[in-house]
């Protein structure tokens, strides 16, 4: 199992230097620099800036430079956000991305495995077709048609939610939904499916002919083995809630690392661009590494084979 | 035998009923906090993104000009209704030759931290701005100063900057040429003065909150990133201001930042859909503040190469503009067409619209044929060219709009569009043929004709050279008198105008909502609103 570990956990770190080397020299190579705008820049200004920005040093040194950055723990300095380091631009950017997604997560598997179950129960009715239905415009439509109508619904309609910002909870409650609807979508599928499945089972008809309460079956012998499927979807679903918020924290103008990602790829803000990939990378190596190891704990024949 | 699952009646479990329940308390809850009510001292206020930073010398967007404008104030500040008027200088002395001006400040200057303001704080200021290690952006901004290019360089010291304070309240500057228009240019955030002992003790860090100082009506209370920045009344600022809090909000997204207007979020919006416009106008029209800003948008050709170094190609391209047909009929959006280079806002100064308007639209379309006839274009041989805009729904429009006005001349066009910063990226680089390009400027003419100047660098995109329009405009930045200056423009400026650089389009349009509560909002053309005016009604 050490061995097990120890391998994934340097094919992790391999993994992670590709990306930050790969996007390192894809953001160089996009047109445009950190300093080109609409206004003029005379020669010795724009040489200050780069001077004072390194960018005035060959490429490869700028790399090494960054490589040795990132080794003691420091993301620089933003290039446009010159007021904030990188590193407290994400301090204070990562929570709320990472609240907003928790919420998607909660909502995508309460709302998924209730309307699964509902639906697994109740195959080939309307109630089904409704809401296989539902789910596949669910998984269908994006966030971005979808957030700026729930927008215009529940703040601006009814007045019931915020319409953007930050501030207590309700503000997460709309972007949380509108990340949340494709998952939510595909958890039902999921469950429904399994129930559905889990139904034919022989041990659930000794339950009906022993004449157990329906709820009791329900509870105690479909769901904990029909669930089984959504758990190992948790995984991959939670990387990429918490990483996928870009979309609704425009729409929602909420201050996540997100919003930054889009504005610093804009602006060719070489640093901060990196420095949320970084952290994106982290998230989504972690959740595949914790898949992993999971995995493995379940199934000797995977650590074995290492 | 399987059992169907349609026996289990999922439906009438009571946990249904708890869900919705819940839901609805948490709705209950949820809808309760939104509409917590504000005292009527806090202004809200949309602004069209985030600052980079809130240090004068290292700001570069308007966005910033706006806080930085309630955050301190210069020599010369801005009037409610946007006109220069003097700010910490009670008075000013100019020289016969326009080189040297001397500013009496006035008496008792505090900074927000009580901290007495001297002369002193403006020569620390401008030196910082130009010393090298600054690599302060806008630096060019105050190169009318003596040595100014020079010392921003590197190449002489600090000391050589044309500035200095013989006493406290004494402040001289000194000019590399006479610039009449010096005044304007103290209202920007470049010629602030800077708290001398806040940077020497905080060093890069002073920008933070817990270090802010600053002289104007405001100062900083918290800056949260992406979420706002809060403004809070500087005590030592007199006559104290109604609005004591203002919070600015990013709102980079139109349409949200027109929902968070809507639903009452905020008091105030930069800007919002064009598609709103005129929902807007039919229903919120006590809110809708519309104006045109000081700018211009405009076609630019590339001079340095085929087809556009042949001065009758961009005339026969010029013949076919329409722009009211741009700003009425294709855009709505209220944008101000223009048929002159110099935006028709700019004071004291009277623009000179292009010669093809003199002719109607029929004589231009068969003067336009006759000029690419001549320059050897026909049906055989179309003129065939790329027309690049920056992406963008009423920018494309725009795009499609001009492709057909050229169409009746036989001018085959393709279409080819970048984001922002590639767009101009290739203009610097002059990889392009013709392009939309424009300019927010300053309320002189000067400002937009130095554009055209054989040496001006890469925003002169088209490397428009000619050396009578070059040497009429180094004849007016010679002259200290404003009328005979403005003389010496208007006829560089008919100069350029005959020779078809560039066709002017239109000048940009402002959609603003502002709550009908806030008073003391002016329409300006520079459209700035200092929040020291403004008042919110109970």
């Amino acid at each position: 199992m050490t061995r097990y570990l120890s391998i994934r956990l340097l094919l992790t770190l391999i993994t992670f230097w590709v990306i930050v080397t790969l996007v390192f020299f894809l953001l160089r190579l996009a047109p445009g620099g950190p300093f080109d705008g609409e206004r003029r820049l005379p020669p010795e200004v724009e040489q200050n800036l780069r001077v004072a920005y390194n960018l005035d040093q060959p490429l490869p040194r700028q790399y090494l430079n960054y490589l040795s950055m990132l080794g003691h723990g420091d993301l620089g300095p933003s290039f446009k956000q010159k007021d904030f380091s990188v590193a407290e631009l994400v301090i204070s950017g990562l929570p709320v991305s990472l609240a907003v997604g928790v919420m998607a997560l909660l909502i995508a598997l309460t709302g998924g495995i209730a309307l699964g179950t509902w639906a697994g129960l109740n195959t080939g009715t309307k109630t089904d077709l409704l809401i296989m239905g539902t789910a596949n415009i669910g998984l269908a439509v994006p966030a971005i048609v979808v957030a700026p109508l729930l927008a215009l619904v529940f703040a601006v309609w009814l007045g019931w939610l915020p319409a953007g910002g930050i501030g207590g909870p309700q503000y997460f409650l709309l972007p949380a939904a509108a990340l949340s609807l494709p998952f939510v979508a595909a958890i039902a599928r999921l469950t429904r499916g399994s129930v559905a499945e889990t139904l034919q089972e022989p041990h659930i008809t000794t339950a009906m002919a022993k004449g157990l309460p329906r709820r009791r079956i329900i509870r105690y012998h479909v769901l904990p083995i029909a669930l089984l499927p959504v758990l190992s979807y948790i995984g991959p679903a939670a990387a990429a809630l918490l990483t996928g918020s870009v979309v609704v924290e425009q729409i929602f103008e909420l201050p996540g690392i997100g919003r930054y990602f889009v504005q610093a790829a804009l602006n060719r803000d070489y640093t901060l661009v990196m420095g949320v990939v970084i952290v994106y990378a982290a998230f989504i190596l972690l959740f595949n590494l914790l898949v992993d190891v999971c995995y493995a704990r379940l199934d000797p024949r995977i650590r074995l084979r290492s | 035998m399987a059992v169907s699952s349609k026996r289990i009646d999922f439906n009438r479990t009571p946990l249904r009923r708890r869900v919705i329940a819940s839901a609805i308390v948490i709705f209950w809850v949820c809808a309760s906090a939104a509409s917590v009510a504000q005292p009527d001292t806090v202004l809200r206020l949309g602004n069209p993104g985030e600052p980079q930073t809130l240090d004068p010398h290292r700001y570069n967007l308007r966005l910033e000009e706006t806080l930085l404008t309630d955050l301190f104030m210069g020599l010369t500040t801005f009037a409610a209704d946007g006109s220069t008027i003097p700010g910490v200088a009670s008075s000013w002395q100019v020289s016969d030759d326009g080189l040297r001006w001397t500013f009496k400040l006035r008496p008792d200057l505090i900074w927000s931290d009580g901290q007495p303001l001297t002369a002193d704080d403006f020569v620390f200021a401008y030196r910082r701005l130009q010393a090298p290690a600054t690599a302060a952006s806008l630096a060019y901004f105050m190169y009318p100063l003596k040595n100014a290019a020079a010392v921003n360089a590197g190449k002489m010291p600090g000391a050589a900057l044309g500035v200095s304070a013989p006493d406290p309240r004494t402040l001289i500057l000194e000019l590399e040429q006479p610039y009449p228009h010096l005044l304007e240019t103290l209202l920007y955030p470049t010629a602030y003065p800077l708290p001398r002992h806040a940077i020497e003790a905080h060093g890069d860090n002073w920008v933070k909150a817990e270090n802010w100082v600053s002289n104007g009506a405001y100062r900083l209370q918290e800056w949260r990133p992406q979420a706002y920045v809060q403004l809070t009344a500087n005590p030592h600022y007199d006559p104290a201001p109604a609005i004591t809090e203002v919070f600015y909000y990013p709102l980079a997204n139109e349409q949200t930042a027109y929902n968070r207007y809507r639903a009452g979020e905020v008091d105030a919006i930069a800007t919002f859909p064009s598609g709103e416009l005129a929902y807007a106008k039919r229903e919120l029209s006590t809110d809708l503040r519309s104006s045109v800003q000081l700018s211009i948008m405009y076609l630019v050709f590339n001079t340095r190469v085929e087809p556009f170094s042949d001065p009758r190609v961009r005339e026969a391209l010029a013949m076919m503009m329409q722009p009211e047909v741009l700003t009425d009929k294709v855009q709505r959006s209220g944008n101000l067409a223009s048929r002159s280079f110099v935006p028709a806002m700019v004071s004291d100064y009277e623009p000179v619209p292009g010669p093809q308007y003199q002719l109607s639209l029929p004589e231009r379309l068969s003067r336009g044929k006759m000029l690419l006839a001549e320059a050897g274009y026909s049906a055989s041989r179309p003129l065939e060219i790329t027309l690049r805009y920056i992406s963008g729904g009423e920018t494309k429009r725009t795009a499609l709009a001009i492709a057909a006005f050229w169409k009746p001349l036989g001018v085959k066009t393709q279409l080819h569009q970048a984001e922002l910063k590639v767009h101009f990226a290739d203009l610097r680089q002059g990889d392009f043929q013709v392009a939309q390009a424009g300019w927010i400027g300053e309320n002189n003419a000067e400002h937009y004709l130095s554009l055209l100047i054989s040496d001006t660098g890469d925003v002169n995109y088209g490397g428009f050279a000619d050396n009578q329009f070059d040497a009429l405009m180094a004849a007016a930045r010679q002259e200290a008198d404003l009328a005979e200056r403005n003389r010496l423009l208007r006829l560089a400026d008919e100069r350029a105008v005959g020779l078809y650089p560039v066709v002017p389009m239109y000048s940009l349009g402002v959609r603003r909502l502002v709550n009908p509560k806030l008073r003391g909002w002016q329409n300006t053309p520079r459209d700035v609103h200092p929040v020291r005016f403004l008042s919110l009604e109970p």
